[in-house]
């Protein structure tokens, strides 16, 4: 649905976007994630063709960006990263507006969009004031609407939260958690548990190169080449220290309070198993056990000051 | 799918919002306030002094007031949403570039047409003067609407161009008025360069096709004049978008 093959885009000397590729099938939420500069806005904008590509092609629901921008654009409902508005319109009139523009010409049909945006978007409180005057979070709201006034496809949706307070956060999800069930999304972000919240896939990029794409999990597992294991039993601490440092595979790394320990083991080694035999052999009541996984603020600062340094 | 030059309902939608935008703000009526009261001066001078029950001394004083006023209106057709980023908005959505620049010129175009039709009245004032006396010059009155329609719109399609240079709109609006102050001026100069630099100057520069019309005189080269300088400087526009995008 959304493809980006080889995109490149230079700013003089500086390449912004380094031959990125990836492909998003139908009705996938993806979260684009990178540090600042790292080419979010960048890659999203030749998506949009909004900027010409240098080297590479993107394809939005197969259609060419560049050969046939208008037709692509059609598919498409995008809402950039500080989300310019018209500051002098009332919120129905810039929602009807923008409709016409998208070649929504039948009233009708135009009014019942709105009509239906406005309610998903839950703007209807706002209906009479003028764009200048809504909150942050109403504009966001009001950004997405008119994205969506279309029923497009796919959603490009350049930080969509910020600059929200926690609460306006939350909302701007729901709302776009109501739409994956039907577009095709890709969303740029650095808040990392908004994508752990919302998304299927994340693709992360550094320095205009994509440097990780896959579920959070799968990145977890590729990243980690150690299990941590976290274990509460009740017995003589000593004790339970010695024959947790024998299992086999097992590095003991540190003993946390009177029974909690922390073991290491390679990624291919579960000591899941030989703990629970032991507790069970011993009698030790097990009051704890706990894999770590890497988190997503681990595994984006790995991947991104791995490749910067 | 034939390609199309531009989209009709994109260029109304944007034209109605553009024609709203300057009624929203100050900007439409500052500008008819100082259209009328300058053009208002200038025909009532005549008129009451010289006894001239005539149009003409219009033509020859508004153009000046249009060389300040159309790059006024025009400056921030573009410049501004380049300024405020909503020129990305508009730039996403499946628009053309004709339909940009069309739509935000045809807004313009609205203002200074009213502007130029407001005149109507004081033509209904001269025909009212010399009823007792006999008719008044109505072929003469019309080209000189017709000349001052026709330069507005030509210094407005510069002011434009002007605008799609780029976010500043005072850079806008001295490259706006300095393409119409070359263009008012070049006419004038005209008698002063020698031989075919002369004929250059008299066809290139607004003057004499002012002049023309304001005489009453229907030529189509001076049609022709206004209408390809519109052209061009919109053609010019576009392609400055088209730059930006690809």
């Amino acid at each position: 649905m959304i493809l980006a093959q080889n995109l490149t885009k230079r700013f003089g000397e500086r390449v912004a976007v380094d031959h990125v590729c990836f492909d998003i099938p139908q009705g996938q939420v993806v979260g684009f994630l990178g540090p600042n500069g790292a080419g979010k806005t960048t890659t999203m904008r030749l998506l949009t063709a909004y900027l010409p590509t240098d080297e590479g092609r993107a394809e939005l629901a197969g259609i060419d960006v560049v050969q046939d921008p208008l037709a692509a654009r059609r598919c498409l409902g995008y809402l950039p990263e500080d989300n310019p508005l018209i500051e002098d319109l009332e919120v129905t009139d810039y929602l009807h507006f923008t409709g016409r523009l998208r070649g929504l010409t039948d009233e009708r049909r135009r009014a019942e969009r709105v009509k239906s945006v406005v309610r998903s978007c839950g703007l209807r409180r706002e209906v009479g004031s003028l764009v200048g005057e809504l909150s942050k979070g109403y504009r966001q709201r009001l950004g997405l609407a008119a994205a969506i006034l279309h029923d497009p496809k796919i959603l490009i949706l350049d930080e969509p939260t910020s600059g929200l307070d926690p609460n306006q956060v939350q909302e701007v999800r729901d709302l776009i958690g109501e739409l994956r069930a039907e577009k095709t999304v890709l969303l740029s972000t650095h808040i990392l548990s908004e994508v752990t919240a919302t998304c299927d896939r994340v693709i992360i990029i550094n320095s205009g190169k994509i440097v990780a794409d896959g579920t959070p999990s799968q990145l977890a597992g590729n990243l980690s080449d150690k299990n941590r294991l976290h274990v509460e039993l009740k017995g003589p601490a000593q004790e339970v220290e010695t024959a947790l440092s024998a299992l086999r595979g097992a590095l003991f790394l540190r003993r946390e309070g009177a029974g909690s320990f922390v073991l290491e083991s390679p990624a291919d080694i579960d000591l899941r198993e030989q703990v629970f035999k032991i507790a069970v052999e011993r009698r030790w009541p097990i009051l704890g056990l706990r894999q770590e996984k890497l988190s997503l603020e681990e595994i984006f600062k790995a991947l991104t000051q791995n490749h910067a340094s | 799918m034939r390609p199309r030059i531009f989209q009709t309902h994109a260029v109304q939608a944007l034209a109605s919002r553009s024609l709203r935008g300057y009624f929203e703000s100050p900007a439409a009526y500052v500008a008819l306030f100082a259209f009328y009261l300058l053009t208002g001066y200038f025909f009532c001078a005549p008129l009451f002094f010289v006894k001239q029950a005539s149009l003409r001394p219009l033509a020859d004083f508004a153009p000046l007031l249009l060389v300040f006023l159309a790059p006024a209106l025009t400056m921030g057709l573009i410049a501004e949403e380049l300024k405020s980023g909503s020129f990305e908005n508009l730039a996403t959505l499946p628009l053309e570039d004709w339909d940009i620049v069309l739509g935000k010129y045809l807004g313009f175009a609205g203002v200074h047409l009213l502007c130029v039709g407001g005149m109507l009245f004081y033509a209904l004032i001269l025909a009212f003067c010399v009823q007792p006396i006999g008719a008044l010059d109505w072929g003469e009155t019309f080209g000189t609407l017709l000349a001052l329609a026709g330069t507005g719109l030509v210094f407005g399609a510069a002011g434009l161009f002007a605008s799609s240079l780029g976010k500043n709109q005072i850079v806008a609006f001295v490259t706006a008025f300095l393409i119409c102050f070359v263009l008012f001026l070049l006419g004038k100069a005209a008698p002063m360069l020698p031989g075919s630099l002369a004929t250059f100057a008299d066809y290139a520069g607004i003057d004499s096709h002012i002049d023309n019309l304001a005489k009453g005189v229907l030529d189509s080269r001076d049609l022709l004049y206004f209408a390809s300088l519109i052209f061009a400087f919109l053609y010019l526009a576009v392609q400055r978008l088209g730059a930006r995008r690809f």
